[in-house]
């Protein structure tokens, strides 16, 4: 009897340890799981794991079905898209072409207010032809619509699921995707589980345990201590010594996202391009990336990261650290004394620190910068409006060229994203033409020309593209860390 | 007695309602708005305009003041712009773990600050009063996030017996008890030294000992009893200060409590759940206030003898 109740009791245990669960420290909590509510990172990494996308972008920035099984241009404004069959969501209810058309008008319904709705405005309709295929028109020719609809605000949502969860649907969602929402405790954690019916087979893992950890170090001795499997924001600093830990795998990959000093060149004298050149050349950028980031990023070679499809190969970081040059530019352009300007940032020690090195080496060729640390939301609102001077800001678009550039540099979007306020005919042409260009090497050909000519417009100081850094405790398996920040954990294991 | 309460409570009708105003309009004041920070860097001005509308921003302040009043006597205090959640069911969740935490630290501080003071009046000028206002200047100097980070190395890596981070047993509590107790328990000690040291004195002590009336007695019936009056007062003020350092304990520890609630919340100008995180603040002090002003009337008779 008391054999049989050890071997019970050792039995229950092994049942026990079986039950893997991978946790993921996160800097914040989310803020809501309905894809069309959200535009922070820690959000967006817990909805990749429970919903899928009619397409994906893999970790080399290309493109695969993921619910559309394939997909074809009948013309440069028509997709048709073949969906999987049998694909179910969490609620047992088969995936359809009509939840498919229900997502995006969702997204593009004003009502809805969607930050995500950006990306796919150039849908004129969606059609459900039939249970599998999705039928979908664009305005104009749109060839980076596979890339927007890869993106995390594009998961495809249940119908039935939405209209019964209403205004608490961001509580409950169901999607596709290879966990199932379980729990969330907020400003805790959230709990996601298996789900044992996905379309590509059962995870590695049993669950996923997302918990918000605000602090940076308490989030590494959490990770030391064995408590959290993965932590996805690993601070420049720690990197090293975290590296040098025989229990911790570090990940260093190249990011999606650039940092930047903007100019808003409506304003005297960045009307000017020769200032703009000069404010360039006067900036050490690798000098700011030891500093600030311990030379985890590397010098912008442009307007976009490499890590974006369409970056042109051939680049270098552009205009080197050359202050002699900068002063004979400011001279050439009738400021040989310098002049005075303000650089706007948003209070994040970060961004504070790259604007106070870059307001020194401006110091250095007569350019006097004054910097004014605003809120985020009154940083974004004043920038839009038109920034008195410079501002600091990070972009990490969506992983195609256009997403990186048109936002930010055609004049349609001056007032919005355009902060820079450039207004070029000919940039605007080409960025119409990268966009309506369905082949891909004509249009890597457009993108090539546009990135050199904004790289010599210089609306902007090109600083910086950031490293992502992880850790993953060593017995950790399968951990990729993809150039967007939001990385799907499906081929996770734990040894 | 009932009476005094009454009015107690009365009074903090017009607070409440002062600090309401005073936030709503504050927050509303500084720049920026929550369209704007939901919607994003690439957000076209019409958008934010259209999102403004629908979350009833673009009314004038007066009338967005009024519609809240209005729902908060109801009990509904809106939803959170980030979240859509109701606010009341947010607070709800991350009440119990802040209120745990302060009043676990205002007791601990308790339990050691008022005895170490006792100590050290008692045995004024000997090596366990230097001790003693040696840990009290040091708990008063150390900075929150500070002792929060030692601890923790101490006691989850070095020697693991207690979580890093997170909530939900006792043992979760621990450290950030002890490190939001460091402060107060400090003033504390030093406060009930010097109002023993007034205390022991006065004629009354004097005549009490002179009396012939044991020690301990006098110690307990005449000295303690005295010397808690300020000390309850400090301890009530402290409980206020302790919500302030709720905020810092609970980022450290990552506790889902309403101060890194509201912390988050003003990032993202997510003005329904600041008012009402405010609110729940406020409303805290005051009651907690109460509770001060009856235990003083148990302690000093005085008080009692006013309202009877």
């Amino acid at each position: 009897m008391f054999v049989a109740a050890l071997l019970c009791l050792a039995f229950a245990g092994a049942v026990q340890a079986k039950e893997a669960v991978l946790k993921v420290a996160q800097v914040a909590d989310i803020s809501n799981l309905d894809p069309h509510r959200i535009n922070d990172v820690y959000s967006a990494n817990v909805v990749r794991q429970v919903y899928n996308g009619l397409v994906q972008m893999d970790d080399m920035i290309r493109i695969k079905g993921d619910l559309a099984e394939s997909w074809e241009n009948p013309d440069a404004k028509t997709w048709i898209f073949h969906l999987r069959k049998g694909v179910k969501f969490h609620n047992g209810e088969e995936l359809t072409a009509s939840d498919v058309k229900f997502t995006i008008e969702r997204i593009l319904d004003q009502k809805t207010a969607s930050p995500g709705a950006v990306h796919v405005k150039e849908i004129a309709s969606v059609e459900a032809s039939d249970p599998h295929t999705v039928k979908i028109t664009t305005k104009n020719p749109f060839a980076p619509l596979l890339s927007s609809l890869s993106r995390y605000e594009l998961s495809i949502l249940n119908e039935k699921a939405v209209k019964a969860g209403g205004d608490a649907y961001g509580k409950n969602p169901v999607g596709t995707g290879p966990f199932r929402f379980v729990e969330w405790k907020s400003g805790d954690r959230v709990t996601l589980a298996k789900f044992a019916d996905y379309y590509q087979g059962p995870a590695k893992v049993d669950g996923i345990v997302f918990r918000a950890i605000p602090e940076d170090a308490t989030r590494l001795v959490e990770l030391e201590s064995g408590a959290v499997d993965i932590v996805s924001n690993l601070p420049p600093q720690d990197f090293d010594r975290m590296s040098k830990n025989p229990n911790v795998t570090v990940v260093d990959v190249q990011g999606q996202s650039t940092l930047y000093m903007g100019i808003n060149e409506e304003l005297k004298p960045f009307d000017n391009k020769l200032v703009r050149q000069a404010l360039n050349y006067a900036v050490d950028k690798q000098a700011i990336i030891d500093a600030v980031f311990f030379g985890k990023a590397a010098a912008s070679s442009g307007p976009i990261s490499p890590s974006i499809w369409g970056f042109d190969e051939t680049l270098k970081p552009v205009y080197p650290y050359d202050p002699e040059k900068a002063k004979e530019l400011l001279k050439k352009a009738g400021f040989p004394n310098g002049f005075e300007c303000v650089i706007l940032t948003d209070p994040r020690t970060e961004r504070k620190s790259v604007s106070e090195l870059v307001q020194s080496y401006l110091e250095a060729v007569g350019v006097k910068a004054s910097i004014e640390a605003i809120e985020w939301g009154a940083f974004l609102s004043a920038t839009a409006k038109g920034a008195k001077g410079m501002f600091i800001m990070g972009w990490t678009g969506t992983g195609d060229a256009d997403g990186g550039l048109f936002p930010r540099f055609h004049s349609s979007n001056i007032g919005a994203a355009n902060r820079s306020r450039t207004r070029s005919a000919e940039i605007d042409g080409l960025l119409q033409k990268g966009r309506t260009t369905i082949d891909e090497k004509e249009r890597k050909d457009v993108y090539k020309k546009l990135q050199a000519m904004i790289i010599d417009e210089a609306p902007e100081i090109f600083i910086a593209v950031t490293k992502n850094l992880a850790a993953t405790r060593k017995n950790v398996k399968g951990y990729v860390m993809y150039p967007s920040l939001i990385s799907p954990l499906y081929g996770v294991s734990i040894e | 007695m009932i009476r005094y309460i009454l009015k107690r409570i009365a009074l903090l009708v017009p607070i409440l309602l002062g600090v309401s105003i005073l936030i709503f309009g504050v927050i509303r004041l500084a720049p920026g708005d929550p369209a704007e920070v939901m919607l994003g860097p690439t957000a076209a001005q019409e958008d934010i305009e259209l999102l403004r509308e629908k979350l009833g921003l673009n009314r004038p302040i007066v009338v967005q003041y009024g519609i809240f009043l209005k729902n908060a006597l109801h009990g509904d205090l809106g939803r959170s712009i980030k979240t859509n959640n109701p606010v009341m069911e947010e607070l709800l969740q991350r009440f119990p773990a802040t209120i745990t935490l302060a009043f676990s630290s205002i007791i601990l501080a308790l339990l050691v600050g008022f005895p170490l003071g006792m100590i050290a009046a008692l045995k004024q000028n000997t090596v366990w009063d230097a001790l003693s206002s040696f840990l009290a200047l040091a708990g008063f100097s150390i900075p929150n996030f500070w002792a929060g980070l030692m601890l923790m190395l101490l006691f989850s890596i070095v020697v693991p017996i207690f979580p890093s981070s997170g909530y939900g047993t006792w043992q979760h509590m621990v450290l950030p008890t002890v490190v939001l107790a460091i402060q107060t328990m400090a003033v504390i000690a030093r406060m009930t030294r010097s109002s023993v040291l007034e205390i022991i004195r006065q004629d009354y002590v004097r005549t009490a000992r002179a009396k012939g009336i044991a020690n301990r007695l006098v110690l307990f019936r005449h000295i303690v009893r005295n010397a808690l009056i300020p000390v309850v007062t400090i301890a009530g003020l402290y409980f206020g200060h302790s919500l302030g350092g709720v905020v810092i304990t609970e980022t450290i520890f990552s506790i889902p409590g309403i101060g890194r609630l509201l912390v988050d919340a003003i990032r993202s100008q997510d003005y329904p759940v600041v008012q009402g995180g405010i609110l729940v603040f406020a409303l805290c002090v005051g009651v907690v206030n109460l509770i001060v002003d009856v235990i003083y009337a148990f302690l000093d008779p005085r008080i009692k003898a006013q309202y009877r």
